[in-house]
């Protein structure tokens, strides 16, 4: 999950990381009292989850006194469809040089990726494109607790010695909050130092727990629901709601929904091992959604048992017609289970797919 | 067949558990089925001294392997002992383990691997079905009867993909070397090229198929290095960019991962990708010799 940008700074902050002075306002009343101390200059930035958001007009420029209209301005604004709620107050630096650092996770290495380069800012992924070879990484594996003092030479390249410091905190903030990245953009220099300009944290899903995260996000009722249950749950604008076990069979049906020319409404992973009572919820769930005339079930039982499977599709009860693909384990149970039921029972995934397309149209 | 064969000692980890006690079952009913060795004992820290489905269990993998002769774990364990368990297992002297489990916060599978690394020890997973070499040996959930023995290796990082695939293969009488289910996790231990290089040197094996999704690039990685022929299927064509679609990994990374470009790049390499799964046997026929 990605944090703003102000509980990403607040977070590195923590460990070390110079951050601008600043708060966090939710109306532009809130910016009478809190400006003492602040510089004659400052910054205003909506927090919105949207990149882009300085060149979509997300990022203002103030005067100390002229602040509140600007805030004012700034929430009224939507950035790329998103009203702006909350908005980070900070003091504007007084920018030389913008560089770049981040950690990230190397599918291809299984350890950390950590990236720096003296060309940061807003054309970062230009210079990503262009020229690869002026953004210098280092491999880290997360059983080491600290990076060593030659890598962050070797990253740094001579370059002022706060660097150095702010790519090993970053490291342990990487390592501390369970991040899947970990970016400074641009990690600014100032005569009175480096700061944390922009700062992106995104966490693992499957840490939230541990690291405490609630997750509140935009949602609609049914995502909500879904996640509530653990399902993996997206929504579209076609007819045929789709259910499925596992990620990859979910995306093949409907890939091969695409193939034939129908329109998923939406679709469901359920996951492994799903018993009846979640298969149950799963299918009430599909079947809310407006819009959606028949329900693919494209199940295959490896962890997932196909008689908890027909059992949660008999409980679920929806008015929609029922097209159910049920192979593996115990599928024999299952089948019995479901006959005579009024489900339309077949017994490849193709045959399913075909079914509902007719049906839906 | 490769990583293992009949002859095996298999033990499970997380071996009380619901799934862990269901799949010791199944994996010994296999296993006798095959005249093989099957699971010769389980694990789960505190429950030393029970019986499941009549394998004896024992509080940690050193004390199992003082007892029993085993080269080889599954591991059902919940997500947050997970990297743990791995870890335990290569430090014990296992050289295989097959993590099932899903939901492991992706920094304890990247130090378990790293460790598992140091030890000489090969994870495959997390997330995973395991893997089944028909006739053979099966660790891991894949549901057997859906399988033939036969010349064609399958790599996949789907689990019940991967059975669809295994189905019209075994429909169309293409019978499997062994089919291995790679994990859906961003970080996974072996990878499409670790797999690929142990079918170029099976004997057994002609073919392979290659089950991708979209995020990353690790199918293409693999396919660069390969020396056995090659068929593809990518999922998530129709994927809406930047939604989770249940696999951490399958999200959408900017252009690279996506799945059209996927099928691109393997398609320049001269490697045929499927746009249905069941077009796969097509594809395979001229391959085989």
């Amino acid at each position: 999950m990605k944090l703003r940008e102000y509980e990403a700074k607040q977070i590195l902050a923590g460990h070390g990381i110079p951050i601008p002075a600043g708060f966090l306002i939710r109306s532009p009343d809130e910016l009478a009292d809190r400006m003492t101390g602040l510089s004659e200059k400052v910054v205003l930035k909506a927090q919105v989850d949207v990149g882009g958001r300085g060149k979509a007009g997300g990022v203002l420029f103030a005067d100390k006194n002229s602040c509140t209209g600007v805030a004012r301005e700034l929430f009224s604004r939507s950035i790329k469809g998103i009203p702006v709620t909350e908005v980070l107050v900070e003091q504007a630096l007084d920018i030389e040089r913008e560089l770049y650092t981040a950690v990230l996770i190397d599918r291809s290495s299984k350890e950390a990726l950590i990236l720096f380069t003296t060309e940061g800012g807003v054309d970062i992924e230009e210079t990503a494109r262009n020229h690869p070879e002026r953004i210098r990484k280092a491999r880290i594996p997360l059983i080491m607790e600290r990076v060593p003092s030659f890598m962050l030479r070797d990253l740094v390249q001579g370059l002022g010695k706060e660097i150095g410091p702010v790519i090993q905190n970053l490291y342990s903030a990487f390592l501390r909050h369970d991040a899947v990245l970990a970016e400074i953009n641009p990690l600014v220099v100032t005569p009175a130092g480096v700061y944390a300009a922009d700062a992106k944290l995104i966490i693992d899903d499957n840490a939230l727990s541990r690291q405490g995260i609630v997750v509140n996000r935009d949602q609609t009722e049914r995502e909500r629901i879904a996640q509530s249950h653990g399902f993996s749950y997206v929504e579209l604008d076609g007819t045929i709601g789709v259910i499925g076990n596992g990620a990859g069979l979910t995306m093949a049906t409907l890939d091969l929904i695409g193939h034939y020319h129908g329109s998923a409404a939406n679709f469901l992973d359920v996951g492994g091992g799903a018993d009846k009572d979640r298969v149950r919820e799963a299918v009430r769930l599909v079947a809310t959604k407006p819009g959606v005339r028949v329900i693919v079930v494209n199940l295959l039982g490896g962890i997932t048992r196909c008689d908890e499977v027909a059992s949660g599709i008999v409980g679920a009860g929806i008015p929609q017609k029922v097209i159910v693909r049920l192979a593996g384990t115990n599928e024999q149970e299952g089948k019995a289970i479901l006959d005579g039921g009024g489900y339309i029972m077949v017994d490849t995934m193709e045959d399913a797919v075909r079914t509902a397309v007719e049906m839906a149209s | 067949m490769i990583y293992a064969d009949r002859n095996a000692g298999i033990i499970v980890t997380g071996a009380t558990g619901k799934q862990g006690a269901f799949h010791i079952n199944l994996m010994n009913e296999y296993a006798r089925s095959v005249g093989g060795t099957g699971v010769v004992a389980g694990v789960t820290p505190g429950k030393g001294g029970q019986e499941v489905h009549g394998v004896p269990v024992y509080n940690s993998m050193k004390e199992a392997l003082a007892n029993h002769d085993a080269s080889v774990s599954v591991l059902f364990v919940p997500a947050s002992a997970a990297g743990d368990s791995i870890m335990e297992a290569a430090a014990a002297g296992i050289d295989l383990v097959v993590a099932i489990t899903e939901f492991i916060p992706v920094h304890d599978t990247m130090k378990a691997i790293s460790y598992a690394r140091l030890e000489g020890c090969d994870v495959i997973g997390p997330n995973c079905p395991g893997l089944l070499s028909p006739g053979e040996i099966k660790l891991g959930i894949m549901p057997a009867h859906l399988f033939s023995r036969g010349p064609i290796g399958v790599i996949s990082r789907s689990g019940t993909l991967t059975y669809e695939v295994v189905a019209e293969l075994t429909r169309a009488g293409l019978g499997q070397s062994t089919v291995v289910g790679i994990g859906g996790d961003p970080v996974i231990g072996q990878t499409f090229e670790d797999v690929l290089l142990r079918f170029s040197c099976d004997e057994e094996t002609q073919a392979v198929v290659l089950i991708g999704e979209v995020g990353g690039n690790l199918e293409e990685e693999g396919a660069k290095i390969a020396d056995i022929p090659i068929v593809s299927y990518i999922a998530g064509i129709s994927a809406p960019p930047e939604k989770r679609m249940g696999h951490a990994g399958a999200i959408v990374e900017g252009g690279e991962g996506d799945a059209r470009s996927k099928i691109e790049r393997l398609q320049k390499m001269g490697v045929p990708v499927a746009s249905r799964p069941s077009e796969i046997p097509r594809l395979l026929r001229p391959l085989l010799g």
